[in-house]
């Protein structure tokens, strides 16, 4: 048993090593090893499209965990007083929502997009007021991008702040009401204490979901590129240890957040649950 | 509470964000998937069944995901029941954190790299080089069914291994003990007692891979040579080198529908199981 | 400049210096002055940043970045540090393994580049589609007309407008790997499919690419390496799907397998057969005996351009004469540029991978316009990849 579990740690592990490992290669190509060196992190940190990349997604990631959080939160929250057909229909959309392959949303909302900007456009251009300026034009971008990532992860949030609402001690709101706290005050220091753990979980799963998507942005990010689509452009070109250096860097970026937090937890003294 | 106003006020994002991006783009590939391909590639409107009655054109990849997301998903609950029970059962409550976070930290490089760095240890130079050291000659792997599926297993372990814990985890051990007291072998004692309390956990982990293998492109594209073939592959093959939007379409809503399908009459199984 | 430097050397010795140059291990100097290219130091220094007042773009502020959509191994990186370090703009290279797919993602809009490298067959397409813009050729002082060889620069007008012009040509044949044939050397197209069917089983690559895989498939029965014929497009169906079991991979980026080993013979485009053959001599560039594809590619502008100054500055730097060398050095594809090749080492320009026996490049055809957007040959490459 011993042996089986660390043999599946292993698995997990040897990808990784060869990461981190190819990321110090002194040689140009990632299949043989020229000796070490960290040149490859120098290169990552003066390429500007690395680095773009890298804010691209940081900002994709965190406007579309802080756009699904609130919206589903605020969903969430309605959804509990929403009863019959309506309900039903809101349920249905959130679960397709949720189990809709990532390609087809992607394809899906491309072709969207593209045939109703092939529309929009010319109609912003003949009717855009003189005195805005020149009209705006309508292409694939950030908000596309956003939109989409902010789709899927508001109906995960939906989900999980739903189950802790269910969960949740009624009897505290109905005694705030009793006590004629205005639902506003209820909402601050009775509801949203109780439900915050699933906000948080909420979010930092839609972060990492964004951060790391793949399928959906190479679709629809039009001339923006996310860390992923960089990677990926990258390997098809023929993977330098630089994307390796990145890897790394990635790694061991989340590995000091992971580390800090529980440093801070501890610190604290609390020992918070996650559901 | 909230009046019924502000609870339709704080549906309104969700309800824009699902119907613009969901409920439009999925119309739109229901429209398209009715329409004809431009002469050079695209979209052109007309109303025809005979995007339909092309899928058998497709039909390998439709099978080989049909095949391959459920052998991929009973693969990963092979190496992740075993794991999961380890680390429930097993371990010193000590180490249980530490183990069940080093799971999740290779997910945080990009799958694009981790499944990059397989293609260097399936290839020639990696793992058939070890196993030819040790005499055993010949072996392919790189550009192969296996390759994937050792790809996939690799990809979406943790997303197995979480949930069975988790049921795991809640397993009485005095229900063992007592198995055992009253002579159950400890095969006979898994059989009756563990294995049952573990099934919601099995059947959530199975769904979350299964799903996500059913829209995989990425692991068959980079592990599989561009032979092993997903429907994933098809579609992107269809949007970014025939451009053909009116089929492509057709085979992404095949592709829903047969989701909805296959999701909807395993969670009715689960549910009659579980009663 | 010694004496000694002017000496010709070999072609091996050459690709060798060119080689250490590439790895950054000789300077610059070194290698102008051992190769031979010395000769041409002065028109090379005429692209050394700062002395071409000329440039147009050389006193404009053109941005910090371009965007070039190009294929795999078809330029030299050394060239567009050289790029950046003369204009400030860094340049961004996405690959692409066929024109459908550069094809696409226009059509689907906001490609985000500045530049891209289409092949002679599809301008036409690209114009009609109203997707690529004519070009303001007074802004790409480099390109000379009259320097061209017009088979290969014809394709970039259309209509009498200027919307594409040349980067290099080449042919489409098969590098195959001669340790694995016990010294038997290959020749026709026939052989390609049929050793791969037998005792390269699991060796062999093809293209991720319509009109060469399907093209060469069809040269196996003798049929036009262009056809649209449905009947003909059946037997080359048939075939493909006979021999997808005993294909390594379909990808258009095969050197790294070939390198390594786990691939023996591939598709191959003359660069790369050029560029593997000088590293591993074992490695031949066949040209089927049937014919197959002759090509030329060219630089255009896609209309949404969102860099569009740093892309004509790009376009201009590269067509640079001295510039272009450099880039034939390290791709190894022919250029169709008098300037350029009056500063190439002969070897170079009689090598018979880049320059052809005069019977093979006859049963050579160019691509046709119509098999770009021909739906039966797309659809029969996706229904090939997912059988």
């Amino acid at each position: 048993m011993r042996i089986y579990t660390l043999a599946v740690y292993l698995f997990l592990y040897i990808p990784i090593g060869i990461i981190v490992l190819f990321s110090f290669n002194a040689g140009r190509h990632a299949s043989d090893f020229h000796g070490f060196s960290i040149k490859w992190y120098g290169t990552v940190l003066a390429n500007p499209f690395a680095m773009e990349a890298l804010a691209t997604s940081l900002i994709v990631a965190s406007t579309t965990a802080v756009l699904a959080s609130i919206f589903g939160t605020m969903a969430a929250l309605a959804l509990q007083k929403v009863k019959g057909r309506i309900r039903a229909i809101y349920d249905a959309a959130i679960y397709i929502a949720i189990m809709i392959p990532g390609i087809v949303i992607g394809i899906a909302t491309l072709i969207a997009l593209v045939t109703a900007f092939k529309f929009l456009n010319p109609v912003l251009e003949n009717f855009w007021p003189g005195f805005l300026g020149d009209a705006p034009h309508l292409n694939m971008g950030y908000a596309s991008v956003i939109a989409s990532h902010t789709m899927f992860t508001m109906a995960l949030v939906i989900v999980i702040v739903r189950a802790r609402i269910s969960g949740m001690d009624r009897a505290l709101i109905e005694a705030s009401a009793d006590l004629y706290a205005t639902p506003w005050r209820t909402f601050w220091q009775v509801t949203l204490p109780q439900i915050f753990p699933a906000i948080l979980a909420g979010f930092l799963l839609s972060f990492t979901f964004s951060f790391d998507d793949f399928i959906i942005a190479f679709f629809v990010a039009g001339t923006e590129t996310t860390l992923p689509l960089y990677v990926f452009s990258s390997i098809r070109r023929g993977v330098t240890p630089e994307i390796n250096a990145i890897g790394t860097m990635v790694l061991t970026v989340s590995l000091t957040l992971l580390i800090t937090a529980q440093f801070l937890l501890r610190g604290r003294g609390s020992q918070s649950s996650t559901q | 509470m909230y009046g019924s106003w502000a609870n339709r006020l704080l549906l309104v994002p969700a309800t824009v964000w699902l119907l613009v991006m969901l409920v439009l783009p999925l119309l739109v590939v229901i429209i398209f998937s009715f329409g004809e391909r431009g002469t050079a590639g695209g979209y052109v409107p007309a109303f025809t069944l005979e995007q339909y009655a092309n899928l058998s054109a497709r039909f390998t990849a439709f099978k080989n995901t049909l095949l391959l997301a459920p052998t991929g998903t009973f693969l990963c609950l092979l190496v992740a029941y075993p794991l999961a029970y380890f680390l429930a059962v097993k371990v010193h409550p000590k180490w249980k954190t530490l183990l069940l976070v080093m799971i999740i930290v290779p997910f945080w490089t990009s799958i694009l790299i981790r499944t990059y760095a397989w293609i260097f240890i399936l290839g020639g130079q990696g793992l058939p080089k070890v196993l030819g050291f040790l005499g055993i000659e010949g072996v392919r792997l790189i550009n192969t069914p296996t390759a994937v599926l050792i790809g996939i297993v690799y990809a979406y372990l943790p997303l197995m291994v979480f949930p069975v814990y988790v049921s795991l985890e809640k397993l009485d051990k005095r229900l063992l003990e007592a198995a055992s007291d009253l002579g159950s072998s400890p095969i006979e004692a898994f059989r009756n007692v563990t294995l049952p309390l573990s099934i919601p956990g099995v059947a959530t982990g199975c769904m979350l891979v299964f799903i996500l293998l059913m829209g995989e492109f990425l692991i068959p594209a980079l592990l599989g040579g561009g032979k092993v073939f997903f429907i994933g592959n098809a579609l992107v093959d269809l949007f970014l080198q025939s451009r053909n939007w009116a089929y492509g379409s057709a085979v992404a809503a095949t592709l829903v529908i047969i989701m909805l399908v296959t999701v909807s009459i395993y969670m009715k199984l689960v549910v009659r199981n579980q009663q | 400049m010694s004496k000694k430097n002017d000496q010709p050397i070999s072609r091996k010795k050459f690709m060798q210096e060119l080689r250490r140059y590439e790895r950054g291990s000789v300077t610059r100097r070194h290698f102008l002055g051992v190769t031979g290219l010395g000769v041409a130091t002065a028109v090379m220094g005429a692209a050394v940043p700062g002395l071409l007042p000329r440039k147009s773009w050389a006193a404009t502020d053109i941005g910090d970045r371009v965007i070039l959509a190009t294929w795999p191994n078809y330029h030299d990186p050394a060239n567009f540090e050289k790029f950046t370090e003369m204009t400030g703009a860094h340049v961004q290279v996405n690959v692409f393994g066929s024109n459908e797919e550069m094809l696409a993602k226009l059509q689907a809009g906001g490609s985000g580049w500045d530049v891209f490298v289409p092949t002679n067959y599809t301008i036409t397409t690209y114009v009609g589609e109203d997707l690529i813009e004519p070009l303001e050729l007074s802004k790409i002082n480099n390109f000379e007309a009259s320097a061209f060889d017009p088979r290969f620069s014809d394709a970039g007008t259309v209509n009498g407008t200027v919307y594409a012009v040349p980067k290099n040509w080449g042919t489409t044949g098969y590098v195959v790997n001669t340790k694995h044939t016990g010294g038997k050397q290959l020749t026709t197209w026939k052989e390609f499919w049929d050793i791969t069917k037998t005792d390269f089983t699991g060796r062999t690559m093809v293209h991720d690419y319509q009109l060469t895989t399907i093209g060469n498939a069809l040269k196996y029965f003798g049929y036009s390496f262009n056809s649209v014929d449905p009947n003909e497009l059946a037997d080359a169906e048939k075939l493909l799907i006979e021999v997808k079991p005993h294909l390594y991979a379909i990808n258009s980026d095969y050197q790294p397998p070939l390198r390594n080993g786990d691939a023996w013979m591939s598709m191959c485009w003359t660069g790369d057969g050029k560029q593997l053959n000088t590293d591993m001599p074992e490695m031949q560039y066949v040209l089927g005996k049937e014919g197959g594809e002759i090509w030329s590619d060219y630089y255009a502008v896609p209309k949404s351009a969102p860099h569009r100054d740093a892309g004509y500055a790009l376009i201009d730097f590269l067509l640079d004469p001295a510039v272009n060398a450099k880039e034939v050095l390290a791709h190894g594809y022919p250029v169709a540029d008098s300037r350029t090749n009056e500063l190439l080492p002969k070897e170079l320009l009689e090598d018979p991978i880049l320059y052809p026996a005069q019977e093979l490049l006859d049963a050579l055809e160019f691509g046709a316009a119509a098999t770009l957007t021909d739906p039966n040959r797309a659809e029969l490459l996706a229904r090939f990849k997912s059988a």
